[in-house]
C-alpha cells in the first residue's frame, strides 16, 4: 500500500466548540490507483486529503505513506516529504500572485535544486497548452488557465502521489472537463497514484474506486462499476 | 544556470512589491546617511588636523610652560640654535586693552567700550615656522609688530615713547570702535593697530574665548610690564628641526633636560590635543544621535517586514505546501531584506557624502578652525566611515528583520486548505495579538533571538561610540526609553478602547483605527516619540543651563574678577575702590599656581600626562588623569569659605604649627586617591611644598565665587610668588567706569566681566545644542518615515473602509476628519510621551551630571507637543489624501 490510514481522527476547535471533522477513518490505497473521495460539504474529505499531503496532523491515528509514518515527522522532514512525494491541486488554484506562470511551475523544481527548472517548467506549460502564456501573471490568466498552471506545477517533480482537491470546483463544466482530461492523461503518462476529492459524480466515475465520506466517517468504498450497478 | 531558490524567489518578490519596500529602503538610507555624513566629516577634519599638524602647532616641537622659563632652561634652548634648530618664543596671556587718543567715532556712539579684555599673544618676527598667518593688509609679520615710525598719541601716564605695532582681531575694532591706524594701550606700552588678523594657524582650539586676539612682539610685551611673578602666562617655545632630522630624539632629550622647569614638551604629532579631544567627543555624540536615527529607521524596517509577512501568509503557506521548509522561506525573505538594506545603505552613503558638506554650517561657531576650508580641502575620500556606514546599515537591517521573520515558522501550510474547507480568508494565525510578545518569549528560539538582537544592537552602539561604557549607557537608555514608550503607548491605546465611546462617529472611527488589532499605532508612536524625546531633551538642557547661568545667578554674585593684582598693589587697589566707589567692598584672595609634584610620596611624572590621557580615554576615565595633570590654583585661608562644608577631618584652628596642611575638595580627593593624613607635594614655580591633608570639603561650585580644589593653611605659602584675585560686585551702570578706573591705575590687572563670560558660554551652549538638534532632526525624519510606512501598509484597508463609508452616505469631510483625528491623537500621544521622557531624561542629566535643579519649561513642552501633532497630521495627510478622492463603485466591484 502506498497510502495506509488507520483510525484517523481530526478535531478542530474554534469559537469554544470542538468540531469532529474526521472520526476514526481507516483506509488503504495501493500504488498507481486512481481513487475519488466523495461526500457532501463538511464531510471531511478535503481534510483527509490535506492530512495525506502532510499539510496538517491528525488529532489521533496513523497515516503511513510508502511505509513511513508521516504524522510524527518534524517540520523539515514533513517539508521534504511534500517536496518528494506529493503533488497537490487546489480548488482555488493557489498560484503565487507575484510569480509568472513558468515561475509558479518552477518553484517545486527549484526547491529540489533542479538546475533545469526553467526549461522543465516551460515544457510542462507546453504540455498543458500554455506555452504562449508562460510569462503571464496569475491575475492575467483565466480560471481554467490558472488551474492548468496548477496542474503543471503539481506534476513538476513527477511525484508518486497526486492529490487533487475539487480541481474543477471553481470552473465551468466545459473547462472542468478539459482539466479532468488533462489530469487523467498526465497521470497515465507519469504513473502516479491519484486521489481526488470531488462533488462531481461524473468525475468520480473516471476513477477506479469511490470512497464516500459522511460526517467524518467512510460510509461506502467501492469501484465505479459496482456503484453504477 | 539557475540561481539558488532563495535568491531567485527574493528577486521575484522584490520585483513585485518594490513599492512596499520603498520606505524600508529610505529608512535605512536616512540613518546610514546621517552616520556617514558625521563620520566623513570627522574623518576629513581629523585628516586635516593630522596633515596640517605642523601648522597647527606652528613648529616641529613645542616646549610649553605655565611660568617664565628658568635661566638654565633658556640656555638649553638657546644652545639648540647652534645645531641648526630654530627657536621661536611665544607668550600667551589675558590682558586689558584701553582705547587712547580719541573717543569712539560717531558710528559707535554708545556701544563702544573704552577698555576690553583681550587674549594677548607675543610673538617674534619669524612667527610662524609652519602654516600661514593671514592679515589685512597682507604685510610681513616683522613689519606689522615692529616699533612704528609714528608717535603714539601721548598719554598722561605713559612714559614709554615707543609705539609698537599690533595685529588685532576684527571683533576688537568693533567692540572698541576702532580702526586700523588707531592706538591702544596694553599694560604700560602703547600700540598702533597695523592690521587685522584673518587666520592664526596655531590658535589654541577652543570654542570658548575670553576676548579678541591681539598679537604683539616680545619686545612690546616686556615694555608692557604685564608678566610679573605669579602672573598667569603660557610660555611656548616652538622649535624647527632641520628638514632631514626627526623631532623624536630631540623630544626625549628636552624632556630630560627641562624636567626642573616643569616644561611640557610635545611634537607636532600631538598638536592640538584639545581640538582632537573636542572633535572626538562632538562627533561621537553626533554619531550616536545618527545611530538613533538608524535604529528608529530599524523600527520602520521591522514594521514593514511585519506587514509584508502578513501580506504573504498565503504565499508562504503555498510555498510550504510545495515542500519549502521554514528555514528556506526565512532565508528567502532575509536575503531579500539584506539586499534592500545593502542598497539602502549604499544610497545612504551618497546622502552622507552630501551631508558632510552641510556639517560645517551645522557646526559653525563651534570649530575654531575654518571648517569650510577643511572640508573643501579634501582630495581623497576616507573609506572607513563609508564601510562602517554600510556595515551598520546591513547589520541594523538584519537585527530588525530577524524578529518579524521568525513568525514564518508559525505559518502552517494547513492555512490554505483550511481556507478551502472552511471558506474563510486566511487569518493571521501566528501574528495575532501584538500584546502576545511576552508570551512569545517563552519560545526558546524567540527568546534566544531577542538576546541576540539586544547583543547585536549593543555591539553596534559600542562600535559607533568607540567605548564600551558609553555604548552600553546609550543602548540601556534607548531600550529603557523604547520600553517606556511602548508601555505608555499601549496603556493609552487600551485606555482609549476602554473609554466610553464618544458620540461623534469621526472620533469613534479614529479611536477604533488606533486600537484595532494589528494597528501599527504603537510602532509609530515609539518611532516618533524617540525623535521628540531627543530634541526636547537637548532643548530643555540648553534652556536650563542657560537660565541657570543667566537668571539664577545669586543676587550677591560678583560682577568682576580682577586677576593678577600684585601683593604691592593690594593696598592701592583697595584704596582706589574705597575712594571712587565707596560702597564697594572688594574681596581679595591670595593665590598661587602650582602642579602636583607627588601624591603620597609617589611622584607625578610630567610626561605621564600623555600616557594617562591615552589610558584614560581607553577606560573612559579622562577625568581621573585631569586631576593629576591639571594646574592647581592654591590659596591660603584661615576661615572656611562660604558654601564649603567640611565632610571629613577638621578645619584648622589657630594652631598652625603642624606644618603646612591642605584641605581638599571631595571629588579631587577621590580621583587622586587621597584621604586624611595623606601627603600632597606641590610644585610651586620650581619649589616643592609638601602638605598634609587635614580635611575634605564639599564645594558649591555654582555660587560664582572664588572656589578652590586645594586650600592651604595660613603661612604655608610664605615667600611664594602669589598674586591676588579680587571679586567685586557693582551695579550694571558702573561696570564700565569701574573697569576703566582699575585698568587705568593698574594696567597689568585684568578685569574679567562675569556677565560677558557667561554670555560667551551661553553662545557656545546654543551652538552645541543647535548642532545636536540638527542631527536629531534625522531621528524625527526617520520617525515620520516609520509612520508613512505603517500607513502605507494599511492603505488598502483604509481605502476599502472609506468607500464603504461613502457608499453609506458619508462625506469626504467626515472621512478626512476621522483620519485627521486619528493622526492627531497619535501625534498627541507620541508628543506627550516624548516630552515626558525628555523631562525625565533632562532632569537626570541636570541632577546627576551638572548637579543642578530641573525647572519646568512649559513653552518648550507645549510647542514640542504641538509640533508633534502637526507632524503626524502632515505625514498622515500626505500618506492618505489620495484615498479620499476614490470613487466607491470601482473599489467595491473589485472587492
Amino acid at each position: 500500500m502506498i497510502i495506509s490510514a488507520s483510525h484517523v481522527t481530526m478535531r478542530l476547535s474554534g469559537g469554544g466548540h470542538a468540531v469532529t471533522i474526521l472520526d476514526d477513518v481507516s483506509l488503504d490505497i495501493p500504488a498507481k490507483q486512481m481513487a475519488a473521495i466523495v461526500g457532501p460539504s463538511g464531510s471531511g474529505k478535503s481534510t483527509f486529503l490535506g492530512l495525506i499531503a502532510g499539510l496538517d496532523r491528525p488529532t489521533s491515528g496513523s497515516i503511513k505513506v510508502d511505509g513511513v509514518e508521516i504524522t510524527t515527522l518534524r517540520e523539515s522532514e514533513m517539508a521534504r516529504y511534500r517536496r518528494q512525494k506529493i503533488g497537490y491541486i487546489f480548488q482555488s488554484f493557489h498560484l503565487i500572485p507575484t510569480l509568472t506562470a513558468w515561475e509558479n511551475v518552477a518553484v517545486p523544481l527549484e526547491l529540489i535544486g533542479d538546475p533545469h527548472a526553467k526549461s522543465r517548467a516551460i515544457d510542462l506549460l507546453t504540455a498543458v497548452g500554455l506555452k504562449d502564456r508562460q510569462s503571464h501573471y496569475p491575475v492575467q490568466l483565466s480560471g481554467g488557465e490558472q488551474q492548468r498552471v496548477a496542474v503543471a506545477r503539481a506534476f513538476a517533480c513527477r511525484p508518486p502521489i497526486l492529490l487533487a482537491d475539487e480541481p474543477t470546483g471553481n470552473l465551468d463544466s466545459t473547462i472542468g472537463r478539459q482539466i479532468i482530461d488533462l489530469l487523467l492523461a498526465l497521470n497515465r503518462d507519469y504513473g502516479s497514484t491519484l486521489v481526488l476529492v470531488t462533488h462531481d459524480s461524473d468525475l468520480a466515475s473516471f476513477t477506479q474506486r469511490i470512497i464516500t465520506l459522511r460526517d467524518g466517517r467512510i460510509v461506502s468504498d467501492h469501484s465505479p462499476a459496482s456503484s453504477l450497478k | 544556470m539557475m540561481m539558488p531558490f532563495g535568491i531567485s524567489m527574493a528577486w521575484r518578490e522584490t520585483r513585485a512589491a518594490w513599492r512596499h519596500f520603498l520606505y524600508f529602503f529610505v529608512c535605512i538610507a536616512l540613518g546610514v546617511g546621517t552616520l556617514v555624513g558625521v563620520g566623513l566629516f570627522a574623518a576629513n577634519i581629523e585628516g586635516t588636523v593630522t596633515r596640517e599638524a605642523r601648522g597647527l602647532m606652528g613648529g616641529d616641537l613645542e616646549v610649553r610652560l605655565s611660568r617664565p622659563i628658568s635661566a638654565n632652561g633658556w640656555a638649553i634652548l638657546q644652545s639648540l640654535e647652534s645645531r641648526g634648530i630654530g627657536v621661536l618664543h611665544i607668550s600667551e596671556l589675558v590682558a586689558m586693552a584701553s582705547r587712547i587718543g580719541r573717543e569712539a567715532p560717531p558710528s559707535h556712539p554708545s556701544s563702544a567700550v573704552p577698555t576690553q579684555l583681550i587674549e594677548l599673544k607675543a610673538i617674534e618676527p619669524v612667527y610662524p615656522f609652519y602654516g600661514t598667518l593671514k592679515t589685512i593688509p597682507d604685510r610681513p609679520v616683522s613689519e606689522l609688530i615692529a616699533v612704528q615710525p609714528d608717535v603714539c598719541v601721548a598719554d598722561r601716564v605713559a612714559e614709554k615713547p615707543n609705539c609698537y605695532g599690533a595685529i588685532v582681531q576684527d571683533s576688537l575694532l568693533i567692540k572698541m570702535g576702532l580702526q586700523i591706524g588707531d592706538h591702544l594701550k596694553i599694560g604700560q606700552a602703547l600700540f598702533k593697530i597695523t592690521s587685522t588678523l584673518k587666520h592664526e594657524p596655531d590658535r589654541v582650539a577652543s570654542a570658548f574665548s575670553l576676548g579678541p586676539r591681539v598679537m604683539i612682539s616680545q619686545e612690546a610685551l616686556r615694555a608692557a610690564e604685564l608678566v610679573k611673578p605669579g602672573s598667569r602666562v603660557r610660555e611656548r617655545y616652538l622649535l624647527r628641526v632641520p628638514s632631514e632630522a626627526s623631532p623624536e630624539p630631540l623630544l626625549t632629550e628636552l624632556r630630560e633636560q627641562l624636567t626642573k622647569d616643569s616644561a611640557h614638551v610635545s611634537t607636532f604629532r600631538e598638536a592640538q590635543p584639545q581640538l582632537r579631544r573636542f572633535l572626538d567627543q562632538l562627533t561621537r555624540y553626533l554619531g550616536l544621535v545618527g545611530l538613533t536615527a538608524l535604529f528608529v529607521g530599524g523600527i520602520g524596517v521591522a514594521s514593514t517586514v511585519h506587514a509584508f509577512i502578513k501580506d504573504k501568509l498565503k504565499t508562504i503557506a503555498i510555498l510550504k505546501t510545495l515542500g519549502a521548509d521554514s528555514g528556506t522561506v526565512i532565508r528567502t525573505y532575509l536575503f531579500q531584506a539584506l539586499c534592500l538594506g545593502f542598497m539602502g545603505s549604499v544610497a545612504g552613503v551618497f546622502a552622507g557624502a552630501s551631508l558632510q558638506h552641510v556639517m560645517p554650517i551645522i557646526l559653525a561657531g563651534l570649530l575654531p578652525l575654518d571648517p569650510f576650508a577643511l572640508s573643501s580641502s579634501q582630495d581623497t575620500i576616507p573609506i572607513e566611515p563609508i564601510l562602517k556606514g554600510l556595515a551598520l546599515g546591513v547589520a541594523t537591517t538584519l537585527l530588525f528583520t530577524l524578529w518579524p521573520l521568525l513568525s514564518i515558522r508559525e505559518i502552517r501550510p494547513a492555512l490554505i486548505f483550511r481556507t478551502d474547507i472552511l471558506g474563510a480568508e486566511p487569518k493571521d494565525v501566528s501574528l495575532k495579538g501584538r500584546f502576545a510578545s511576552l508570551r512569545q518569549l517563552q519560545d526558546p528560539v524567540r527568546s534566544g533571538m531577542a538576546v541576540l538582537v539586544v547583543l547585536g544592537l549593543s555591539g553596534l552602539a559600542i562600535w559607533q561610540a568607540q567605548s564600551l561604557s558609553i555604548g552600553m549607557i546609550f543602548i540601556g537608555a534607548l531600550l529603557a526609553a523604547v520600553i517606556l514608550l511602548v508601555l505608555t503607548a499601549r496603556a493609552l491605546i487600551r485606555g482609549l478602547r476602554i473609554a466610553a465611546s464618544p458620540s461623534s462617529l469621526t472620533v469613534r472611527h479614529a479611536m477604533g483605527n488606533l486600537s484595532r488589532p494589528g494597528s501599527q499605532a504603537t510602532s509609530i508612536m515609539v518611532a516618533i516619540g524617540i525623535g521628540v524625546m531627543i530634541i526636547v531633551t537637548i532643548s530643555l538642557l540648553e534652556r536650563s543651563l542657560i537660565s541657570q547661568i543667566g537668571e539664577s545667578r545669586p543676587l550677591n554674585a560678583p560682577t568682576f574678577f580682577f586677576i593678577d593684582v600684585q601683593p604691592d598693589q593690594k593696598a592701592a587697589f583697595e584704596r582706589l575702590l574705597q575712594q571712587q566707589f565707596s560702597h564697594i567692598m572688594p574681596e581679595l584672595t591670595p593665590l598661587v599656581r602650582s602642579r602636583l609634584h607627588a601624591v603620597n610620596g609617589r611622584p607625578v611624572p610630567l610626561h605621564e600626562e600623555d600616557d594617562r590621557e591615552r589610558r584614560g580615554r581607553r577606560d573612559g576615565e579622562q577625568g581621573k588623569a585631569w586631576y593629576f595633570t591639571r594646574e592647581y590654583v592654591l590659596t591660603f585661608l584661615d576661615r572656611l569659605p562660604k558654601d564649603n562644608i567640611v565632610i571629613k577631618g577638621e578645619w584648622w584652628g589657630h594652631d598652625t604649627n603642624k606644618g603646612p596642611l591642605v584641605s581638599i575638595e571631595e571629588e579631587a580627593a577621590r580621583h587622586l586617591g587621597v584621604g586624611l593624613g595623606s601627603t600632597i607635594e606641590f610644585d610651586i614655580q620650581g619649589t616643592v611644598l609638601p602638605a598634609t591633608v587635614s580635611s575634605i570639603r564639599k564645594v558649591e561650585w555654582s555660587n560664582f565665587s572664588t572656589n578652590f580644589y586645594m586650600i592651604l593653611s595660613p603661612g604655608s605659602l610664605e615667600g611664594a610668588p602669589f598674586t591676588f584675585v579680587a571679586t567685586v560686585r557693582v551695579a550694571p551702570k558702573e561696570e564700565i567706569r569701574l573697569q576703566q578706573a582699575v585698568v587705568g591705575a593698574f594696567p597689568n590687572v585684568t578685569a574679567i566681566n562675569i556677565g560677558e563670560v557667561m554670555d560667551t558660554f551661553a553662545r557656545v551652549l546654543e551652538h552645541l545644542s543647535f548642532a545636536i538638534r540638527a542631527i536629531a532632526v534625522f531621528c524625527i525624519l526617520a520617525g515620520s518615515l516609520v509612520m508613512a510606512a505603517a500607513l502605507a501598509t494599511t492603505r488598502y484597508r483604509r481605502l476599502y473602509e472609506s468607500v464603504v463609508f461613502k457608499a453609506l452616505g458619508a462625506t469626504r469631510t467626515l472621512i478626512a476628519g476621522s483620519f485627521a483625528t486619528e493622526y492627531a491623537l497619535m501625534g498627541a500621544v507620541a508628543g506627550l510621551i516624548g516630552t515626558i521622557l525628555a523631562s525625565g531624561l533632562s532632569w537626570g542629566v541636570l541632577y546627576f551630571v551638572f548637579d543642578l535643579p530641573w525647572t519646568l519649561q512649559p513653552m518648550v513642552l507645549v510647542s514640542s507637543l504641538l509640533f508633534t501633532v502637526m507632524l503626524t497630521l502632515g505625514v498622515g495627510f500626505l500618506s492618505t489624501f489620495r484615498i479620499l478622492g476614490q470613487r466607491p463603485l470601482a473599489i467595491l466591484r473589485h472587492e
